[in-house]
């Protein structure tokens, strides 16, 4: 049960900062498919910070300069959306595609190579962090929590107060509804979409390190994080663009991924004899139903997908 | 210092490549007046009010606020020089607030936060100044486009724009909301704003403008007290000879009932009510009847029901003795060709070349498509060539030009060819002169009443009350979804048409038919 | 006056996929120069080279036989995204449809015993199913087939691997499933003596002229008949479509339903040709479908060009894996490929930048023209 909460909330944080990655480059107007392969490179930022600083380095440093290399590595990714999407209005779902494809090819390249300069016999690509994730760790009486979480949850409070209550993400929402009402009153419609974009990078940076932090302690690059920004972004529809309600789609899913890893653990549900495949489909197969229920008024962003063409009135 | 203007634009000259779209044109705008700016569809009233915006730069001629000579490179800068102006297409976020879409771009903050309930007491003190009534609360998709209407001018007064622009703003009206509106134009004008009202409507501009100036083809005729001249001249003036009142056509010879509606209703995709109700109506053989009212009246959906692109909610269609309510649109189409309103949503794939645009409604005949399924190209490109040479389209290659890149009027001549060519008893043509320049306009006439006197049936669907009353045998007013009278266009006058369409008469009990 | 060769639009297209390939292959030998620049240029040449850099020509044949075996595939999804663009319809749902493919096609063979012919069908039959699933939430519950799409991969992937574990498929020994030359020899693909001309390769079977045939038959649909007419329109304006009777809803429908059956047909000529087995216990979406993405944007979007691009990308992901693995991963043909088809995104403005030119030029001959006349 101990177990069960725990993988839940480790996997309803690292959904949550990605789908709220998503949101802020959703409300800008650019549609962010490429959270998959920005977690990645998040990832990757993170896991070779914490492989080159040494052993001994003070906890706190060491959480945050992971972190911030996470969401560093993030901006920067998404910068590649940024000029493709906005500045020369390509396919918003090719992009999002390649930079997917692009990310795991260029992770596993990196690391290998890496490793290779390390030891050339290591040619692998895996980065391992065994001693330096400790210091991510804060054990409360039999749970075991990572300091990201409660990131997690202030990053949430934030990025609410942002969007509804700022300048900034009035600004910003407008920008993905009617950009051209928003140009119309001297919004600079570009500058917000990449704001919105860059946003993205930072959250979907810091949810890939949060995820290959989550109960493992080395990871394999080749294998990319495993649909987790697909999932992302099925939460991010599940919970209509909103944050209050991304929050609590993020704890569903996570809830499902966590019972197909655990599940074994509890003896009605090992006797049930379902195979963990079943979790591991729910939360796509949930999304897919509610999404034919209620995409006739869908909550989307009006403008989101379409390149903001200021000849266009 | 008091310069009596507050805006002027003095010898404009703006050239796009091939047409001169603004030619020396020179509008003085006096403060606290309401100065008109009347022209058809084309005369360069857009591209001045760019130009004002600065979204073009003109090649000559100079701008100048309150006597002194302003430079405007983007509309930042004609917002910093007070100019605000309501958009045809109302720039509203759909989603927001009206109090949100007010203070969109000028927000009040403390550290980047949002002050609403500042923004809120002067949203609510402008409302009581200038009888602006409406919910700052209320979000844009939920309330009437009268309310959005408002929400675009007092998004102008919270920026204190002192030179206010409405582009075609009764275009989307009830005739309630229209004299609302007169109304509080007039109250911006006496407290001292300055307002350009940009029409093609008469009787708007002369109830409330105190001057207008005329533009035609890009040329600037004049400007003239409004109390000094009437409907006729300017109209004189706008199109630059007297109105033809009456195309030249014979008396109609009805035949046989093609077209009979029975109690035909339709729902709104916009809002929750029906947007047809009830209509019952009949159209004969050789007879042109013409649907007339103010755009959004239910026309689009009546047309919608009879063409098959929405389902009817209730009623009966027969067509050339054939039930049709349930039929499939294809099916319909075998009898009724279809001029659409929109010939860039409905009438054409502008991807596609001209000639493939042609055979949009034949394409499956036998005539171009073999039995295994293939099209027949050279059968396409001479029954394309035909038409082409036949309804005199011009473009850049033929039959291969891509539509995109044609003009609107040689596309709107491809749609009609194609229409008028295929096979049909009934014609029905949705604002088949929209768009279109004079010449154009009677070339339309002329191929609808030959079609008339070729013994089809012609509906047509209209708004310039001017083509109403020329081209049809018989009018039909629609008003909120209702045949609200039969008219006779030889009896009647515009302005007892007018009545009608604002809903003022009528002469049909409900569920009568026409 | 003759039209110049760069106004023609093929022409501009070919550019600037060639634009494309050149940036990509630029980046790939930077990148393979920074890791180690003594043997970048040899990496980078055996990358483009693939099977020609073998020793011998026995080899060489074996290793372009291997190539073409893994084209077909390739193609097959690329032709299944292809033709769903072409209706305006993004197949990124291509991924799953491979995956069902190979989900029915191996069940059919392995679990059922059945012959290859009747295993593509039901390979086919199961992407289509897959692929209507998409049309019909698009049509009907207005989900767009992107999201559908990426929702649907992952089930079918989580499905297939339950499938395939069955122990009467699956390997007992390994995650994988079972041989099929042991399992089934009747399941496999006929090489109709192609394998003769590569060296007896026994993976290049029918499925490579097959794919070719199927290309050229999509190309024929979309442009030739009325069907391509219907469907095309379509994706160019769905309410003109509509407008002329042609039943949209049903066309996308049936559209992705066929690009459904190209894809898993696709996973079917993979797997029954013997070449490679299903890892049950894979976490991630097969790259196939993705990789079918970047060549049908690498291809122009024409399906007589996702020939040539289908084979230029499978050419220089095999030609990686030859490059010498001690100094560089065989990654890098992967990281090349996604640059290119990053770069397609930019096609667009490769062409209104060629046409710019174009303009530029004319406008300069144009008054030459003028003084000389003058």
């Amino acid at each position: 049960m101990v177990l069960l909460i725990q993988y839940t909330i480790i996997f309803a944080s690292v959904l949550m900062l990605v789908a709220l990655g998503g949101c802020f480059s959703e409300h800008s107007g650019i549609i962010n498919l490429g959270l998959e392969g920005i977690m990645v490179i998040g990832a990757l930022g993170g896991a070779l910070i914490m492989n080159l600083l040494p052993a001994g380095t003070n906890g706190f440093v060491m959480v945050v300069v992971t972190a911030l290399a996470a969401v560093g590595f993030g901006i920067l990714y998404s910068c590649l959306l940024g000029v493709a999407a906005i500045q020369f209005k390509a396919d918003q779902t090719l992009i999002g595609t390649a930079m997917n494809m692009l990310a795991t090819a260029a992770a596993t390249v990196f690391v290998s190579a890496f490793n290779a300069a390390k030891n050339p016999d290591n040619t692998s690509s895996t980065l391992q962090y065994i001693s330096q994730k400790n210091a991510f760790i804060v054990r409360i009486g039999g749970f075991e929590f990572n300091w990201f979480m409660l990131l997690a949850v202030i990053l949430l409070g934030i990025s609410w107060f942002i969007l509804y209550k700022t300048r900034f993400g009035l600004r910003l929402m407008a920008c993905g509804e009617n950009p051209q009402a928003a140009d119309s009153v001297g919004i600079n419609v570009k500058r917000m979409r990449w704001s919105g974009v860059l946003i993205s990078g930072a959250l979907g940076g810091l949810g890939g390190i949060v995820y290959i932090l989550a109960g493992v302690s080395e990871w394999k690059f080749e294998v990319g994080v495993a649909g987790f920004g697909f999932l992302a972004l099925a939460v991010m529809i599940f919970g209509q663009w909103k944050p209050t309600k991304i929050a609590l789609a993020a704890l569903l899913f996570g809830f499902f991924r966590a019972l197909s890893n655990v599940y074994t653990g509890f003896p009605f549900l090992a006797n049930l004899g379902i195979p963990s495949t079943i979790y591991n489909m729910m939360p796509y197969i949930i999304s897919l139903v509610i999404l034919a229920f209620t995409s006739k008024n869908s909550k989307a962003p009006k403008a989101e997908g379409i390149p903001y063409d200021k000849g266009m009135r | 210092m008091d310069a009596p203007y507050a805006i002027e634009m003095l010898n404009i000259t703006k050239r796009f490549p091939g047409i001169i779209a603004n030619d020396n044109v020179t509008i003085q705008l006096k403060k606290g007046e309401i100065h008109a700016l009347l022209g058809e569809n084309g005369a360069g009233k857009s591209t001045l009010m760019s130009v004002l915006f600065g979204l073009y730069q003109a090649e000559e001629g100079i701008i100048k606020k309150d006597g002194v000579e302003v430079k405007i490179n983007d509309p930042n800068d004609a917002n910093d020089l007070g100019i605000g102006m309501v958009h045809q297409h109302f720039k509203l976020v759909q989603c927001f607030t009206v109090l949100q879409n007010i203070i969109l771009g000028v927000e009040t903050t403390k550290n980047g936060v949002l002050q609403m309930d500042e923004a809120r007491k002067k949203v609510i003190a402008l409302s009581e100044k200038y009888g602006l009534y409406v919910d700052p609360d209320a979000v844009i998709e939920d309330i009437t486009v009268g309310m959005q209407q408002r929400t675009e001018i007092l998004k102008m007064l919270y920026r204190d724009n002192e030179i206010l622009i409405f582009d075609e703003p009764t275009a989307v009206l009830t005739p309630q909301e229209i004299a609302e509106l007169m109304q509080i134009m007039k109250n911006l004008a006496r407290e001292g704003k300055s307002i350009l009202f940009i029409s093609h409507k008469l009787n708007e501009i002369m109830e409330v403008a105190d001057r207008v100036s005329v533009l035609r083809k890009g040329k600037y005729i004049g400007t003239v007290n409004v109390k000094d001249v009437n409907e006729a001249e300017l109209s004189r003036m706008m199109v630059g000879r007297d109105v033809q009142l009456v195309v030249e056509k014979e008396p109609a010879k009805p035949g046989n009932v093609v077209l009979d509606i029975q109690n035909m209703t339709v729902a709104s995709k916009v809002h929750k009510n029906n947007a047809v109700k009830n209509v019952s109506l009949q159209v004969r053989s050789g007879e042109i009847v013409c649907i007339a009212g103010i755009d959004g009246n239910g026309q689009s959906e009546f047309v919608y029901g009879l063409s098959g692109l929405e389902p009817l909610v209730s009623g009966k269609i027969t067509l050339c003795g054939k039930d049709i309510t349930k039929s499939s649109i294809r099916s319909r189409s075998e009898l009724m060709s279809h001029i659409p309103e929109d010939r860039h949503k409905h009438g054409l794939v502008l991807d596609y070349s001209l000639e493939y645009n042609m055979i949009l409604q034949l394409y499956f005949e036998p005539e171009f498509t073999t039995k295994a399924g293939f099209l027949k190209r050279k059968e396409i490109r001479e029954y394309a060539d035909r038409l082409i040479d036949e309804y005199d389209v011009r473009s850049g290659q033929g039959a291969i030009t891509t539509t995109r890149a044609m003009s609107g009027g040689n596309q709107q001549k491809a749609i009609i060819g194609r229409e008028l060519d295929r096979p049909h008893e009934l014609l029905l043509a949705v604002q088949p002169t929209r768009g279109l320049d004079v010449g154009a306009i009677e070339g339309v006439h002329r191929n609808l009443i030959k079609e008339r006197d070729a013994g089809k049936a012609v509906l047509l669907v209209s708004l310039e009350l001017e083509e109403v009353l020329n081209v049809s045998d018989r009018i039909l007013v629609m008003y909120e979804g209702e045949i609200v009278g039969e008219l006779d266009p030889k009896q009647t006058t515009p302005e007892e048409l007018g009545l009608y369409m604002a809903g003022a008469k009528r002469s049909t009990p409900k569920g009568d038919k026409a | 006056m003759k039209q110049s060769l760069f106004k023609k639009p093929a022409v501009q297209t070919l550019l600037s996929s060639l634009i494309c390939i050149v940036a990509g292959l630029l980046v790939g030998f930077i990148i393979l120069t920074i890791i180690n620049p003594s043997g970048s240029g040899q990496a980078i040449t055996t990358i483009i080279l693939n099977f020609i850099t073998r020793s011998s020509g026995p080899a060489k044949l074996k290793a372009f036989g291997n190539t073409l075996a893994k084209t077909a595939p390739l193609l097959m999804c690329a032709l299944s995204v292809c033709f769903c663009y072409k209706v305006g319809l993004f197949n990124i749902g291509a991924a799953g449809q491979y995956e069902a493919g190979a989900c029915a096609a191996l069940f059919m063979a392995i679990s059922v015993g059945a012959p290859w012919y009747v295993c593509l069908l039901a390979a086919a039959a199961a992407g289509a199913v897959l692929g209507a699933i998409s049309g019909f939430l698009k049509a009907y519950r207005n989900v767009n087939e992107v999201i559908s799409g990426i929702m649907l991969n992952w089930i079918t992937l989580y499905l297939t691997n339950m499938v395939l574990s069955n122990p009467a498929i699956k390997d007992p020994a390994s995650p994988y499933t079972k041989p099929l030359s042991s399992a089934n020899a009747k399941g496999m693909l006929p090489t109709m003596g192609l394998d003769a001309l590569f060296a007896n390769n026994r993976y290049v079977t029918v499925a490579v002229p097959l794919a070719v045939i199927i290309a050229i038959l999509i190309w024929m649909i979309l442009e030739k008949t009325r069907f391509g007419y219907e469907l095309r329109a379509t994706g160019f304006n769905k309410e003109a479509s509509r407008y002329a009777g042609m039943k949209e809803k049903r066309n996308i429908i049936v559209t992705l339903a066929m690009g459904g059956a190209l894809a898993a047909v696709g996973a079917a000529f993979l797997f029954l040709s013997g070449y490679q087995q299903w890892s049950t216990t894979q976490t991630s979406v097969p790259g196939m479908g993705f990789n079918g993405i970047a060549a049908t944007f690498l291809g122009g979007l024409s399906p007589i060009g996702t020939i040539f691009s289908s084979f230029f990308i499978q050419s220089i992901t095999d030609g990686g894996a030859l490059i010498n693995r001690s100094l560089y991963p065989a990654e890098i043909s992967d990281l090349i490929s996604a640059v290119i088809i990053y770069l397609c995104g930019f096609v667009l403005f490769f062409k209104t930048v060629m046409n710019g030119w174009i303009a530029k030029n004319e406008e300069k001959k144009a008054l030459k023209a003028k003084g000389g006349n003058a």
